[in-house]
């Protein structure tokens, strides 16, 4: 995985540095999404950054099930500020589900967290 | 058993109801009762409680979508439910901007007198054992203290103010409604409906991002950012002469460098070079690090482009 990024990161900054080269890198205007102090990609770096974090969350979102040419959709829905947020913290972001269904071990716990008063998951969804 | 947990549950339930915070007392003095009644319900199936909320809002917006269409945009099957920011993407898709709102219960209340449904995460569960949910609130009941929401299978769930409270609390107080790209909601301030139309630019759907900058500058003439958002949307469609008009409202209010870099920017491209160049060298004398290395990259790029002959208009 940190293998395959360093990997990535070098084809990127080669295929970046060939384009600079090709065509001087434009100066830009800065985004609203950078003026909210959002970090969107503006510079060399924060492109490879960019670059990496949609592979992040693509990879993620295949992971877990979602078919790849639809992992490829939702990726281009979403800014890259947005992309970047996500990658950060992937593993922790909250899902929103629901609870239709809970069995064994975990049914018991919650049970007993309802009891004492610390959750409400039983009193309906 | 099954009784004897449903006699415990009730007692639970029934404790939480009578202990009346100071939160909810003041809820009960200062909000009158609200309930959007026409608001549509979507029913969950299994873990899609993200796509049932979000048709929910969306079809109360007057966007025809149904839970089974959202599926394939915002549902995550090992996860068994929805990211938030494909939530955010899912509304912008169908050309309505999704608006988060402060993370106070009060801006809900405003939403929902303003005729505005609002989609909510909560933690029913706790600590290592998160159970996130999403709901639709649509309405408030001062007398028995309840919140009315369509969650799950439920289509008027009543649920006590400090139950619902509590699960919105742990779950980061997320709060979202559906708003068209030229009315900004109620309680909306200037950065959370600028927050919410950004990512239209890099996107690439600078025309509805611009309607929406027009609706900033409208609600808010003295945000110099809403200026400078209109700015951006303009000049990155073309429309460099309006674009520096407004820039030049932005600058009229407040001076920050990276503005100043986009006025210089469209200054330039409009064919005013020197007005460019001198617009960059005020920028600089306040810029800080990372602002630095904008400017001048931009200050470069001009000046050693060649003067094309073109008119500066000014």
């Amino acid at each position: 995985m940190q293998r395959f990024r360093s990997l990535t990161a070098v084809a990127v900054v080669c295929a970046l540095a060939l384009a600079s080269i090709a065509a001087p890198a434009s100066a830009a205007l800065v985004t609203t999404e950078r003026m909210l102090g959002a970090s969107a990609p503006t510079d060399a770096r924060a492109q490879v950054d960019g670059f990496l974090a949609r592979e992040d969350v693509r990879r993620q979102l295949e992971a877990w099930g979602v078919p790849p040419a639809q992992a490829e959709a939702r990726i281009a829905a979403l800014s890259p500020a947005e992309l970047q947020r996500l990658a950060a913290e992937i593993e922790r972001v909250p899902a929103g589900g629901g609870l239709l269904e809970v069995f064994g071990v975990v049914f018991v716990v919650l049970l007993i967290l309802e009891l004492v008063g610390v959750i409400n998951v039983f009193s309906r969804i | 058993m099954t009784r004897r947990v449903v006699a415990a549950l009730a007692v639970v339930a029934l404790l939480a109801a009578c202990a009346a915070g100071p939160q909810t007392q003041r809820l009960q003095r200062e909000h009158a009762a609200v309930e959007l009644a026409g608001v549509p319900f979507f029913p969950q199936e299994a873990y899609q409680c993200g796509p049932a909320a979000l048709a929910t809002v969306l079809a109360a917006a007057g966007v025809d979508v149904s839970p089974a269409a959202l599926v394939d945009e915002v549902y995550v099957p090992a996860r068994r439910g929805s990211l938030q920011a494909e939530m955010l993407a899912a509304v912008r898709r169908r050309g309505h901007l999704p608006v988060l709102l402060d993370a106070q219960i009060d801006a809900a209340l405003r939403e929902l007198h303003a005729g505005r449904p609002v989609l909510v995460l909560q933690n029913l569960g706790a600590g290592p054992l998160p159970v996130w949910h999403y709901a639709v609130l649509i309405g408030f009941d001062p007398q028995t203290q309840r919140f009315i929401l369509r969650s799950g299978r439920e289509r008027r769930l009543m649920l006590p103010a400090r139950r619902f409270l509590e699960t919105w609390d742990r779950g980061g107080r997320w709060m979202l409604v559906v708003a068209d790209v030229d009315t900004p909601p109620a309680s909306a301030g200037v950065d959370g409906w600028l927050r919410a139309a950004a990512p239209l630019e890099s996107l690439g759907q600078t025309a509805l991002a611009e309607r929406a900058y027009e609706a900033a500058v409208q609600r808010w003439p003295d945000a110099a950012l809403a200026w400078a958002a209109l700015g951006n949307a303009r000049a990155a469609a073309g429309a460099l002469r309006p674009a520096l008009d407004a820039y030049r409202r932005a600058l009229a209010l407040e001076d920050p460098p990276l503005l100043r870099n986009n006025y210089a920017w469209t200054l330039a491209a409009a064919g005013c070079r020197d007005a460019a160049i001198a617009q960059l060298q005020t920028g600089l004398q306040q810029a800080d690090g990372g602002e630095r290395a904008v400017l001048e990259r931009t200050l470069q790029e001009i000046e050693s482009a060649r003067p094309d002959g073109a008119q500066c208009p000014m």
